[in-house]
């Protein structure tokens, strides 16, 4: 049981959280907003975060400058990916972000040259050379470290994960609160109906998209800050699943919704990993860990079922249908 | 008479099915115009066709000076060209108030540019809307509504909640798609009432698609008469009744 009270292991468990809550808003501002069906968050993580790497590493530049770049390249990346796609149907338009984050991953593991390939980001130099992207980072979360007077790294990271992630909400939330954020309500329920009324509906649904995908580029720079090392692999389409599951545990339409699903789904997923007591310890570990997803999955079947608005969502406004 | 719009020649097929077979007609400034004629007749493609959701296979349709048959839905109605639906597609899950705000045109704080740069004046915009749009509401009698989701709204005020909004976009014409269908006889005649009183104090001008035929009598200047996709009769109402070809059309040449 020693793990589960370390205080560091829990601090760890809310950086991921708050990376998952700043991925699963984006899903928020997308679908929950403006009703787009996008099953391929994670390329545009993948992206933000090679983006910065490849800059910081090939290109000499400094953090600072790489990860805005990042985040614009996420937001680009959504341009292009909707420019010709955004007008199929709904559902065609999901199957296409599958398409694209697996070509962002294929891409990544194949193009050596540009990415490091299988290696990840260790081979991003010259070979021989185990290259980092995250010496300044490093400094500056030391630096701040200090002036917390903190005396463990996992707890700084989790106050600039979460210090960025409420910034994002609040803003996700005061931007929904807008005339701008109303169309994209309206287009959710109607689109056909909003464009009758005058409102250019691919120019709201195009916006949607690239800012879902820049929150994706932003969860991107800090899942590379914190691991200190990624590749092509961690971002699997399984990532975006779980920012959906997040999106119906905590409820869609509601910014504030993602924080109690990103918590409630970090807890579950970290704490299913301790499940050494009967009637588990009747299985061999290798079960578990399966033992492990399917309860997960259990878990967040019967919470949709008892309510299907998610933990905080409004009945009258969104239900899942 | 000046010409609001003009329907010149529209053909729209789907399939081997010629749904509007060269259909050309008149909509006069400031008219009330009804469009009739039986089922399959061709009305609700039309419709479709002078409001931008479908594009017309050949033929012109001019609205004011410009041609508009190949514009899309949302520039069609920002130029004052707007549609309602014959089961009112109001946003169900805002409320009556907010169904009503989204039909503001040129709203600086829809725009993110706007938002960001110029907040005081997307607010200001928003406040003067604001005054409007309750002004809106109390001419439907929606006002007491107003904060109440507008999926809660019986059909009929669904459609009057449709014609405050289309309001709001202060368009010169007016399409409505069966106002009277599913209303009932007490709100029939206020809605009568309204639509002329928005035509006589906004001079906004309506084409309107109507099985009631009683109404369509009592609300037109002038009916467009159409069968098997091609406008077979445009007169006032008097004529129109009297006409025997509009009789063949709704019964059958055997009758």
């Amino acid at each position: 049981m020693s793990i589960l009270a370390s205080g560091g292991f829990w601090a760890f468990v809310g950086v991921v959280a708050g990376i998952y809550t700043i991925l699963a808003l984006g899903l928020q501002v997308q679908f929950g907003f403006a009703g787009l069906l996008n099953f391929g968050q994670v390329g545009f993580m993948a992206i933000g975060a090679y983006t910065m790497a490849i800059l910081v590493v090939k290109e000499g530049w400094s953090t600072w400058l790489a990860a805005p770049l990042g985040i614009a390249a996420a937001a680009v990346g959504g341009l292009l990916l909707g420019l010709p796609s955004l007008r199929l149907r709904a559902d065609y338009f999901a199957i296409v972000t599958i398409a694209f984050s697996e070509i962002i991953r294929y891409v990544a593991t194949n193009d050596t040259a540009l990415t490091g390939g299988s290696q990840g980001t260790i081979a991003l130099g010259p070979i021989g050379t185990a290259s980092q992207y995250n010496g300044q980072w490093s400094s500056f979360e030391a630096r701040v470290q200090h002036a917390l007077g903190f005396s463990s790294s996992d707890a700084t990271m989790l106050v600039l994960v979460w210090g960025v992630a409420v910034v994002l909400l609040a803003l996700c939330w005061l931007a929904l609160r807008t005339p701008w954020g109303r169309v994209l309500r309206a287009i959710r329920e109607d689109e056909d109906a909003t464009a009758s009324l005058g409102k250019n509906v691919f120019a709201y649904k195009l916006q949607a998209l690239a800012l879902g995908a820049a929150l994706a580029g932003i969860a991107g720079l800090f899942y590379a800050w914190e691991f200190s090392f990624f590749s092509p692999d961690d971002f699997q389409p399984l990532l975006t699943f779980f920012a959906w599951m997040i999106l119906l545990l905590g409820g869609l339409g509601r910014v504030w919704a993602v924080p109690v699903g990103a918590g409630v789904f970090g807890f579950i997923f970290a704490g299913t990993r301790f499940l050494d007591f009967a009637p588990f310890t009747w299985f061999a570990s290798d079960q578990r860990a399966y033992l492990r997803l399917i309860i997960i999955g259990l878990i967040i079947i019967v919470l949709v079922l008892v309510r299907p608005q998610g933990l905080l969502g409004n009945k009258r406004e969104m239900v899942l249908e | 008479m000046t010409e609001l719009l003009r329907v010149e020649d529209v053909v729209r097929t789907f399939g081997g099915v010629r749904a509007v077979d060269g259909a050309s007609f008149a909509v006069a400034d400031h008219s009330v115009t009804g469009l009739i004629g039986p089922n399959g007749a061709g009305k609700s493609t039309l419709f479709a066709t002078i409001a931008g959701s479908l594009k017309p296979d050949s033929g012109r349709i001019v609205f004011g000076s410009a041609r508009i048959d190949r514009r899309p839905v949302h520039r069609i109605a920002r130029a004052g060209l707007v549609r309602t639906y014959q089961a009112a597609r109001v946003l169900t899950r805002m409320t009556v108030l907010d169904n009503v705000l989204l039909a503001s045109a040129a709203h600086p704080g829809e725009r993110l540019a706007g938002l960001v740069l110029r907040p005081g004046a997307a607010r200001a915009h928003e406040r003067r809307i604001l005054e409007r749009a309750h002004d809106l509401l109390a001419l439907v009698r929606l006002e007491s509504h107003a904060h109440a989701y507008a999926g809660t709204l019986s059909g009929g005020q669904r459609k009057l909640l449709d014609l405050a909004r289309v309001l709001m976009l202060e368009p010169s014409l007016v399409l409505l798609d069966e106002p009277m269908a599913g209303v009932n006889p007490a709100l029939r005649e206020e809605l009568l009432e309204r639509i002329l009183a928005i035509r006589r104090d906004r001079g906004v001008t309506f084409l309107i698609v109507e099985h009631d035929l009683d109404f369509v009598m009592q609300a037109a200047d002038s009916v467009v008469v159409m069968n098997e996709g091609k406008v077979i009769l445009v007169g006032t109402p008097g004529e129109v009744r009297v006409d025997e070809r509009v009789v063949d059309a709704y019964l059958g040449k055997a009758h």
